[in-house]
């Protein structure tokens, strides 16, 4: 008996297909993974097995007998669970109460919290997460408010729980973590999907694997062992990905340095040379300094000690006088720091250069709309319509319309935080050549990723932080995803 | 400039200024100028007596402050701000330049002066709200009090009165010009240079980047906290203005004058089409709100509703005109993200 089967789903937006016909099966018991680039349609399916959307055509069978959920409400007291992408949490709130969204255990008109509490602190604690269920959400880290979020949904005991890349916003331990716990969940007959990124992650926890392709199912709950990442890469791409290149810096090329630079219970006297032409990856686990490293050269924080030297000879006072001066800053936190999601392309694109380095003087509407346009087109932003808002356009085309707009301040060094955060493969690939093409530019390109593909395929030359220090400098075949993990988790090669 | 030019595609040289004017109107001022010539039609139409030139100058006329008030309140909507001590603002400078005036100032001087006098309210909201650090809905809140209080007790609690009011600053600024009152032809001015500010120039897109995402709009390298003083300082001198505007019709200082002023802005800004969530905002919008709201109230006077039910009849109309305006735009809404998805 199947946990949960989707048979010849079929779903379209206005004109758009998101689903043409896609299947998934879902054995009681087992890991199992939904894989697809963005765009492929598995939110979409998500959504439908949820009942958060209708679907135009299709079945939907649960335990074999046939359902159609009118609200997610409605799949969630049927078993069918889900743990979002984006936290859906109440940042004012206790953990108590965020964990019970409108079904808390009452006494007559009150809240009974002992009971709350009495049936939280138990999945709480299976999950690794040793908190008074009393602290304001708010005051968590983000991986710790992640672990909430699941936890949200294993209160319920779901018969299908759906995972939507739980691990993009995790560290490496919670992350691991997160692994028992699917393991515990598969041993009590829990049917787990899993929607991913990271192949790896992939290949380390699921038993089949499901592959979407432009609304298809191309690879139908094939047994993760009869498959390899090449297998699956190329089942979502339709062709296999290219080789990196690895260069180094132009010698004569001007440098961004940091001498000594110390910043109290963060970094302590790290030297650090980027050579405009090379790609620099910062690695490290969260905490380790790397991301410090990348806000000192922005200036968003004054080292105590030590001296930051831009490629134009300044040094970063504030975060201000740093673009000024140059900097550019791309956050893989599109939604919230990257993007006004309610404005145009084009007013995003417009709003380093001709707005925010601006003095006086008439903004003419089209000229910024045309030179968008060539930015747009330029990183390829999909569909090229510089009028769309951005808010409706894909995660990969938004983080590539962040790094248009940084792009028009034409930057002499251009620094980025886990730039493809949620991005899809294709649209990843597409990110890494324009990173490329910067360097080849001659400019300073400066790395963080919590994805060590990325770090791997990208980088010419990854810088690996612990605690606080430089503890090793990787170039050429040394860059593998094996050595930066080691490196980063023991301080040494 | 010649890059910029060659950078324009060429169909849009082809457009007439007819069309650029279309445009610019179809942006701005969206369903609110509709609303208004027709309330105005639907009076006349009922009352005929409504439709005189001198009746609808004198709507115009009533209009001015609070459309100038709302016009530098959707600046700060925009960037989801708001003043509450506009009203007070404008109270205080047009107080300050009567007792100017009355103390033998020269009349244009003290109206210099009681433009200034408001930007430097602004000023100091802003420094309120800077160093306080609190949200300039609750530093205004207080400054509100602060200022209405300091114009009772400058005016004495009284009617300021023994204006020179032979000199040329009332009969021009209370004049009429080209058919018009100059007040009027002063609001117009303004509207159009306050359009311009917020639509064309990087201070304008940054205001409405601020009100979109401050966190990206921070992120890009706009300051906050400097763009807010501009614009609290902005409002403060457009309701100075407004403050001498009045003196210049009313003729005498009364220390009581605009109270309510600041929600009937608000009020105003919000029915042209500037939303509360910031990030986007219309002037001329906030103008013609402010426009309809007066009409509405002179409109009402020619119903014989009791003087006791007139407060209840504006509200009603106003619920209307915004229950209408929110209905179509979410129709919009749906139309755009049917087409999006």
């Amino acid at each position: 008996m199947h946990a949960l089967t989707a048979q010849g789903i079929t779903k379209a937006y206005g004109g758009v297909t998101a689903l043409a016909g896609a299947d998934l099966t879902l054995r009681p018991g087992s890991v199992h993974a939904l894989l697809g680039e963005n765009g492929a349609g598995k939110s979409t399916l998500i959504k439908v097995i949820t009942g958060a959307v209708t679907p135009d055509a299709g079945t939907l069978r649960l335990a074999g007998a046939e359902v159609a959920f009118a609200s997610t409400a409605q799949a969630a007291t049927n078993g069918v669970a889900v743990v979002s992408q984006e936290l859906n949490l109440f940042p004012d709130l206790d953990v108590l109460a965020n964990l019970y969204p409108m079904r808390e255990p009452t006494r007559g008109p009150l809240l009974d919290r002992g009971t709350m509490a009495e049936r939280a602190v138990p999945v709480l604690k299976q999950l690794g997460l040793d908190i008074d269920p009393r602290v304001k959400l708010g005051s968590l880290s983000l991986a710790q408010r992640q672990l909430v979020e699941i936890a949200k949904a294993l209160i319920v005991q779901p018969r299908v729980l759906i995972l939507d890349e739980p691990t993009s916003a995790l560290d490496k331990d919670s992350s691991a973590r997160l692994l028992d716990i699917l393991r515990v969940l598969r041993d009590r007959e829990v049917a787990v999907v899993f929607v991913s990124h990271i192949l790896e992650e992939v290949m380390n926890l699921c038993d089949e694997i499901t592959v979407l392709r432009e609304g298809r199912t191309v690879l139908d709950a094939q047994p993760r062992a009869d498959l390899t990442i090449g297998d699956i890469v190329h089942a979502m791409l339709g062709q296999d990905l290219p080789t990196p290149v690895r260069t180094t810096g132009k010698p004569n090329a001007a440098k961004l340095e940091l001498r000594e630079v110390s910043v109290p219970d963060r970094l302590t006297k790290v030297d650090l040379t980027c050579a405009g032409g090379e790609i620099v990856g910062l690695a490290g686990l969260a905490g380790s300094g790397h991301t410090t490293a990348l806000e000192v050269i922005a200036g968003i924080r004054r080292p105590s000690h030590g001296a930051v030297t831009l490629p134009g000879g300044g040094t970063p006072r504030d975060f201000r006088s740093a673009i000024a001066a140059g900097v550019a800053l791309v956050s893989g936190d599109r939604r919230r720091v990257g993007l006004m999601l309610d404005k145009p392309v084009w007013e995003n694109i417009a709003q380093v250069r001709p707005v925010a380095l601006a003095g006086a003087g008439l903004l003419r509407t089209g000229a910024l709309r045309e030179s968008a346009r060539e930015l747009a087109a330029r990183v390829r932003v999909q569909p090229p319509n510089v009028d769309a808002r951005a808010g409706l356009l894909s995660g990969g085309n938004q983080q590539k319309v962040v790094l248009a707009k940084w792009l028009a301040a034409d930057p002499s060094v251009l620094l980025l935080d886990d730039p493809t955060r949620g991005v899809d493969l294709g649209a990843r690939a597409e990110i890494h050549a324009l990173l490329r093409s910067v360097a080849d530019a001659g400019k300073v390109v400066v790395l963080c990723s919590t994805d060590l593909d990325e770090l791997v395929s990208a980088c010419d030359r990854v810088v690996v932080f612990h605690k606080g220090t430089v503890c090793a400098e990787l170039t050429g075949d040394r860059i593998d995803q094996h050595t930066i993990l080691h490196t980063m988790n023991t301080g040494a090669v | 400039m010649t890059e910029v030019d060659r950078r324009i595609p060429a169909k849009s040289g082809g457009k007439s200024i007819v069309g650029f004017g279309k445009q610019v109107l179809r942006a701005e001022s969206s369903s609110v100028l509709i609303a208004t010539i027709l309330l105005v039609l639907v009076i006349g139409v009922l009352r005929p007596a409504f439709l005189t030139v001198g009746q609808l100058k004198d709507v115009l006329n009533n209009s001015v402050y609070v459309a100038l008030l709302a016009a530098g309140m959707a600046f700060l909507l925009a960037m989801r701000e708001i003043d509450l001590s506009v009203g007070a603002m404008f109270g205080l400078s047009l107080i300050t330049s009567a007792l100017l005036m009355r103390d033998g100032f020269d009349p244009w001087l003290a109206c210099g002066a009681g433009i200034v006098l408001g930007a430097i309210l602004g000023l100091a909201n802003a420094l309120v709200v800077r160093h306080i650090a609190i949200p300039a809905f609750v530093a205004t809140l207080a400054t509100m009090q602060l200022y209405r209080g300091l114009a009772v007790a400058l005016g004495d609690g009284q009617q300021v009165t023994g204006l020179p009011l032979e000199h040329s600053f009332f009969s021009v600024l209370g004049g009429d010009l080209l058919g018009l009152p100059v007040s009027v032809w002063i609001l117009i001015v303004v509207t159009v240079g306050l359009t311009v500010l917020l639509r064309w120039t990087p201070f304008g897109y940054r205001v409405r980047s601020i009100g979109s995402n401050p966190d990206a709009a921070a992120f890009s390298g706009i300051s906050i906290a400097r763009t807010r003083l501009y614009v609290l300082v902005l409002v403060g001198a457009v309701a100075g203005l407004a403050g001498v505007l009045g003196l210049a019709f009313f003729t005498s200082g009364d220390p009581n004058i605009g109270i309510g002023f600041e929600l009937q802005a608000i009020a105003a800004a919000v029915i042209g089409g500037t939303p509360l969530r910031g990030g986007v905002a219309t002037v001329v919008g906030a103008v013609f709100g402010a426009i309809l709201l007066g009409v509405v109230s002179s409109g009402l006077v020619y119903f014989n509703i009791p003087a006791n039910w007139s407060g209840f009849a504006t509200g009603l109309v106003v619920l209307l005109a915004v229950g209408v305006d929110s209905a179509l735009r979410s129709r919009q809404r749906a139309r755009e993200s049917m087409l999006g998805l």
